[in-house]
């Protein structure tokens, strides 16, 4: 980086970001962590007052683009499993840095808090970029971050009863695949890491349908696309036992 | 370093401490770099991403990572370093708490984890365990298993809640067996209830109870660890000091047809670069082992060959570290790409490309198969016993590639000093073989090299090599200034040393009563790039696959090849992790064909009281015998009857043989199991290993003790002041200990071979009784007594039969101020003929999730006969970490590279050590054994932790599910693989 800036406003912000070579520093536990050299400018954006949990009147939580996976992980507006999800996104140094905005704009194909956020109905505030203000979460996931656009917001419907499964090499691993499952009234809903370049919902029915993941050492296409077999149906199972939330 | 334009500085103001601090900042700086920059050396380096936790500090009272907060972030905030609590000499009950259990080892991460404590009590006096491993869990340790530091937290809440905790120490148990024979346990004889960071401690009737050996001493270090002061190579900072770093080679294989440096000496800053071309070509061998260094001498400084990915290509050194960066990228470097190899199964094939074709190293058994060395070593009639014997079982296992994981990366300093005298301030486990083996590479005579070393955030074998200090010491020479040189992460992954990955056959001869006739054992090693540890690691894999169980013929043979991985070396237990895991797994199997116990089996066979170690003369690092002798060693001290019991039941062995717990109803998917492993380790290197000690007496009556050992966060320095301690009637903190620094401190080899309590606390032993000697005379001389043999030292003072006593206090006055002038002092070195083993049995209790392959380790247990520990808080600490590292190397640690020899996970996470909030729950057994040769009973405890952990765990797979899997690490896919193989 060969410069920093700190706005005070979305406006000001936006209007930094609208040049070449800027970028959006939230949490930092990715730009700060690359050494790489580069042109870059840091657009710091801690100032913007985006740090706050909100209830609205539709029962939907406002999680601002710079609230921390640690602020969620102890919140009461947000439901249980997925604060334990949000603990488990990154050990207590790096949680009480990476942002929930940082989690979206890293798009990471393993991020289980990610696809918890797809599974709630996730629904991100943009600012700037000269496209929409508010997308749903999948729909950024699959297509590529507006140029110049900042994210201000993530929202999510905390309802319903939650359960998860995974499978990493110790406990605390990232999962090598995750399933999260979302059960309101008769609804499922479940999304899949690490089958896909982004989390993933699936079909409950047929989870592997259309999934093509790469391999790596941890584990292979096939092993993955087991895996995703085997924890949806889990979750599923779980989620259909009564009291699951 | 930016790529293009110029960095516009930033002012930037934050609260350090309580006062408010203004600095210019880079937009690129990071919040560590700048509050070292202020002087808070208690903000440490593990990694530029932040996941090692070692520069965490409190950011608005949050604990983060400094290392990925920018410094200009920090602008209007208030951030709390280590430093804020030292306001007075006194220990914060935190810090206090933190030395009470003995929660440091290196103590290189202290900061982080009492600023974690801090913010963790402030929001809850009372933190629930899991909280407390949440906490943790930003923070890895390398060292402790996170068990005493867990148990520190929990104290100092107790503390600042205005409990008053009981003084920590072990928990006495009574024998459970005669020493002898095996206990017959009962399943309903629960384990002893206690906090599993409380080390059990069975006592031997052979042992006397002592003053200060033996005692839960707090480390003679710990204020310094405590309180984060600069103690480590990289706190403190010679003026005008250059930053160095290094080109590396992005070929697993090729040869430098051109380097052209024009371009990085012209940039701004930079003061010089070092390559093949500008460097003498001298011939060396980088293990850190005693003289003369094992051939061949494959290495020099700068080559026109690289042979891995990661290979040192050039150096520079500039005034900044971006400076230095942008400098090596400047460097312009034409390669010939050579064909590469990687596995030890490939390296001797017909066509596999030639790792060492140069014409100036000698001594390799067969160059052009890239075969280093063809070992052999045998007793008995082998063939014979093959022949007749009704059972033969074969089996082949092999094990992987992984890296020390020191949190504090390998790191140098170097200048000259007034008299032009080339000082390196290191991180090393082997001061002297440095300056040894660094004086011709410089060309300079060993008299002008000296060696200091600091306190080492760790080393595990890593540091037992000269590594990079003749790089800093190039440059220095080059520029007449002070140069730095620090290994990145990534570098530590791939450029430093890792443990050999070897392909292992074992072939067994059992008679109808389940003993053993013969073993042969067959070790194909992979010592990568360069010979270095090559030999002697293999020779410790057969001396650990073959010394353990008793036979009449045994054969051991075994090829080293090179290939082009990144280099292997000293890595803790040294060979024996390998040769355990094929042994044991081996010899699980063999009990299971046979259709006997696996205990009853093993007890069969394994080595006991009185038994010859029959191959270990013939497995020597020096001249190995090749015929049969008059005298072999024998054991004389093995309490593993005592471990097993003790570890069994602890473990709850007879489990496995219940249905109901080995697949519990409510988990379908889940199947349980036990397993364990039979461990014994020598003690030091016979006739080889020295070390030296120097003891002199104060005018108080305190002591300044020197020694060459190296401490690396074993508590070896505490272990050496309560050997000299209870020789001089003194309590520990009256004994002031130093180490190392060659100019100043007696020789020692340094630290390896689990010898530094055996071989240099025998050498502080007879240095004491020195002194102790001369004491008696000078008091007796005061008393009036005819016979200074009567004195007694006891509680600072000597002692008259009549009851009668003067202090040491006033025998020093009297001797350096009185009459008869005199400095008491006295100088020992020791070397020992026998190499007592340490003996251990180790339990594993896992879950195996058999629909997707995940084990979980839910309890390790390791019952030690490590003679007697001479301070059990630290011996058990070195258990419970050895533990958990040996857990990484056979359940989820490794190092992948990719079709070209790249490592595609050098950083932590995809490289994954354990955290504080996933380990299994550890216990730790001390079982004391009186061993006649070694300081007031004790053997060694620092490497066996890391034997027996791997093939406990797969035996607990195989008990689990009926699957035995013989190749490592146990990983989700691997596991998953084999079961449905097996299915």
């Amino acid at each position: 980086m060969v410069a920093y800036h700190r706005p005070t406003t979305i406006e000001d912000a936006i209007g930094l970001l609208s040049e070449p070579d800027r970028v959006v520093l939230a949490g930092g536990t990715m730009l700060n962590a690359d050494r790489e050299p580069s042109d870059l400018e840091a657009v710091d954006i801690q100032a913007l007052r985006l740090d706050r949990i909100e209830a609205d009147d539709t029962g939907r939580v406002r999680l601002g683009a710079m609230v921390t996976l640690d602020e969620i992980s102890r919140s009461e507006s947000i439901p249980a499993r997925m604060r334990h999800v949000a603990r488990a996104e990154a050990p207590s140094t790096l949680r009480t840095l990476a942002t929930v905005g940082g989690l979206v704009a890293r798009r990471q194909a393993d991020s289980v808090l990610l696809a918890a956020l797809l599974a709630h109905r996730g629904r991100v505030a943009l600012a700037g970029g000269g496209g929409a203000d508010d997308l749903e979460l999948g729909e950024l996931l699959a297509a590529e971050m507006p140029a110049g656009a900042l994210i201000t917001a993530v929202t999510i419907d905390p309802d319903g009863a939650v359960a998860t499964a995974g499978t990493g090499r110790t406990p605390a691993d990232v999962p090598i695949v995750a399933a999260y499952g979302r059960r309101v009234g008769g609804a499922v809903t479940v999304t899949l890491t690490g089958v896909a370049g982004v989390p993933v919902r699936a079909d409950e029915s047929d989870p592997v349908a259309g999934l093509a993941p790469d391999g790596d050492f941890r584990g292979s296409s096939e092993y993955r696309l087991m895996l995703a077999g085997v924890l949806t149906r889990r979750v599923v199972a779980d989620l259909a036992r009564e009291g699951v939330g | 370093m930016e790529a293009g334009r110029a960095s516009e500085m930033t002012e930037v103001t934050f609260d350090l401490n309580g006062a408010a601090t203004t600095v210019t900042v880079a937009p690129h700086e990071s919040l560590r770099a700048v509050l070292r920059r202020l002087g808070m050396f208690s903000v440490r380096y593990g990694s530029d991403s932040g996941e090692t936790g070692a520069a965490a500090v409190l950011f608005d009272g949050r604990l983060v990572s400094a290392d990925v907060v920018g410094a200009a972030q920090a602008g209007g905030h208030a951030i709390t370093t280590l430093e804020a609590l030292n306001v007075s000499p006194e220990l914060h009950p935190i810090q206090a708490a933190f030395v009470a259990v003995g929660a440091f080892q290196s103590g290189y991460s202290a900061g982080a984890m009492i600023l974690g404590t801090m913010a963790l009590l402030k929001a809850d006096p009372d933190p629930s365990e899991a909280e407390i491993r949440d906490m943790l869990s930003g923070i890895l340790d390398r060292e402790t298993a996170y068990t005493k530091p867990v148990e520190a937290v929990k104290r100092a809440a107790a503390v600042l809640r205005g409990d008053k905790p009981d003084p920590f120490g072990p928990l006495v148990l009574p024998p459970m067996t005669d020493g002898l024979n095996p206990a017959v346990v009962d399943a309903d004889d629960p384990a002893v209830p206690a906090s599993s960071s409380v080390p059990r401690l069975v006592p031997s009737r052979d042992v006397p109870d002592m003053a200060v050996v033996g005692k839960p001493e707090v480390k003679v270090d710990s204020v310094r660890l405590a309180k984060g002061n600069p103690a480590f190579t990289d706190d403190i900072e010679p003026r005008g000091m250059l930053y160095a770093k290094v080109l590396r080679s992005p070929h697993a294989h090729a040869r430098i047809v051109g380097i052209d440096d024009s371009k990085a000496l012209a940039l701004p800053g930079v003061r010089a670069v070092r390559h093949h071309r500008n460097t003498p070509r001298v011939k060396y061998a980088s293990g850190g082992q005693s003289w003369p260094n094992p051939h061949p001498h494959d290495q020099v400084s700068f080559d026109d060959k690289v042979r891995h990915v990661g290979d040192r290509v050039a150096a520079v050194a500039a005034d900044t570290i971006e400076i230095a960066e942008e400098a090596i990228r400047l460097i312009d470097v034409t390669y010939e790409v050579l064909p590469a190899v990687f596995d030890e199964r490939d390296a001797m094939k017909p066509g596999a490309p030639v790792v060492h074709d140069e014409d100036d190293t000698h001594h390799i058994a067969d160059r052009d198969r890239n075969l280093v060395h063809h070992i052999t070593a045998r007793r008995g009639d082998l063939e014979g016993a093959f022949a007749i014997a009704p059972h033969v079982f074969e089996q082949t296992f092999r094990v992987h590639q992984v890296q020390q994981c020191p949190i504090e990366p390998h790191i140098s300093m170097a200048w000259l000093d007034s008299d032009e005298r080339m000082v390196v301030r290191t991180a090393t486990q082997v001061p002297f073989h440095t300056r040894r083996m660094l004086a011709p590479l410089i060309g300079m005579d060993i008299k002008d090299v000296r060696v200091i070393k600091p306190r080492i955030g760790g080393g595990f074998g890593a540091k037992q090599e000269m590594l990079i200090e003749d790089i800093a010491a190039h440059l220095a020479i080059a520029t007449r200034r002070p140069v730095r040189l620090e290994l990145d992460r990534a570098e530590e992954f791939f450029a430093s040393r890792t443990r050999h990955p070897q392909t292992i056959t074992f072939r067994s001869a059992v008679d109808r009563d389940g003993r053993l006739m013969a073993q042969d054992m067959y070790v194909l090693g992979n010592t990568g790039p360069y010979g270095t540890h090559g030999f002697t690691v293999q020779i410790v894999s057969g001396l650990r696959g073959l010394s353990s169980y008793n036979a009449s013929a045994k054969r051991f043979t075994c090829d080293v090849v090179y290939t082009n991985i990144p280099v292997p070396g000293a890595y803790r237990g040294y060979g024996g992790p390998q040769g355990e895991f094929a042994l044991e797994a081996h010899m699980e199997d063999i009990a299971r064909a046979l259709d006997m116990d696996v205990l009853d089996f093993k007890r069969r066979n394994w080595v006991k009281m009185g038994d010859e170690q029959d191959i270990a003369p013939h497995l020597g690092e020096r001249a190995p015998a090749t015929e049969e002798l008059d005298d072999y060693p024998k054991i004389m001290s093995s309490g593993i009857e005592e471990c097993v019991a003790q570890g069994g039941r602890e473990i709850g062995w007879h489990r496995r043989h219940d249905p109901a717990w080995k697949q519990p109803a409510d988990r379908p998917h889940i199947r349980r199991g036990i397993g364990f492993a039979f461990c014994m380790h020598g003690t030091a290197i016979p006739f080889l290993d020295m070390g030296g000690c120097s003891i002199k007496l104060n005018d108080d009556g305190s002591f300044n003790m020197l020694i060459g050992a190296t401490d690396l966060g074993t508590g070896a320095d505490t272990v050496i002041g309560q050997i000299a301690a209870e020789v001089l009637g003194v309590p520990l903190d009256d004994i002031k200990v130093y180490s190392s620094d060659t100019d100043v401190t007696p020789f020692d080899t340094g630290a390896y071979a689990s010898s530094t309590t055996y071989i240099s606390g025998t050498a502080a032993l007879r240095a004491a009784e020195v002194v102790r000697k001369r004491l008696k005379e000078r008091a007796a001389m005061l008393l009036e007594v005819d016979e200074p043999c009567t004195i007694e030292l006891r509680d600072r003072r000597a002692y008259a039969a009549d009851g009668r006593s003067v202090s040491l206090e006033e025998i020093a006055l009297d001797s350096l101020h009185m009459q008869e002038h005199e400095q008491i002092m006295g100088t020992a070195s020791h070397v020992s003929p026998d190499c007592p083993p340490a003996f251990a049995a180790q339990f594993a209790e896992i879950e195996v999730d058999v629909e997707t392959g995940q084990v979980t380790v839910t309890k390790l247990v390791m019952a030690v006969d490590c003679g007697v520990a001479i301070n059990p808080v630290t011996a058990s600490g070195q258990v419970e970490g050895g533990m958990i590292q040996a857990l990484g190397y056979g359940h989820c640690e490794e190092i992948v590279l990719d079709g070209a020899g790249r490592m595609i996970n050098p950083s932590f996470g995809p490289y994954k050590i354990y955290r504080a909030d996933e380990v299994p729950e550890t216990v730790v057994f001390l079982v004391q054994t009186m061993e006649d040769s070694g300081p007031f009973g004790a053997k060694a405890v620092a490497e066996i932790p890391k034997d027996g952990v791997a093939p406990a765990v797969r035996n607990a797979i195989l008990d689990a599910t009926g699957v035995a899997i013989n190749d490592l690490p146990f990983t989700p896919e691997r596991v998953w693989r084999a079961l449905r193989s097996h299915a």
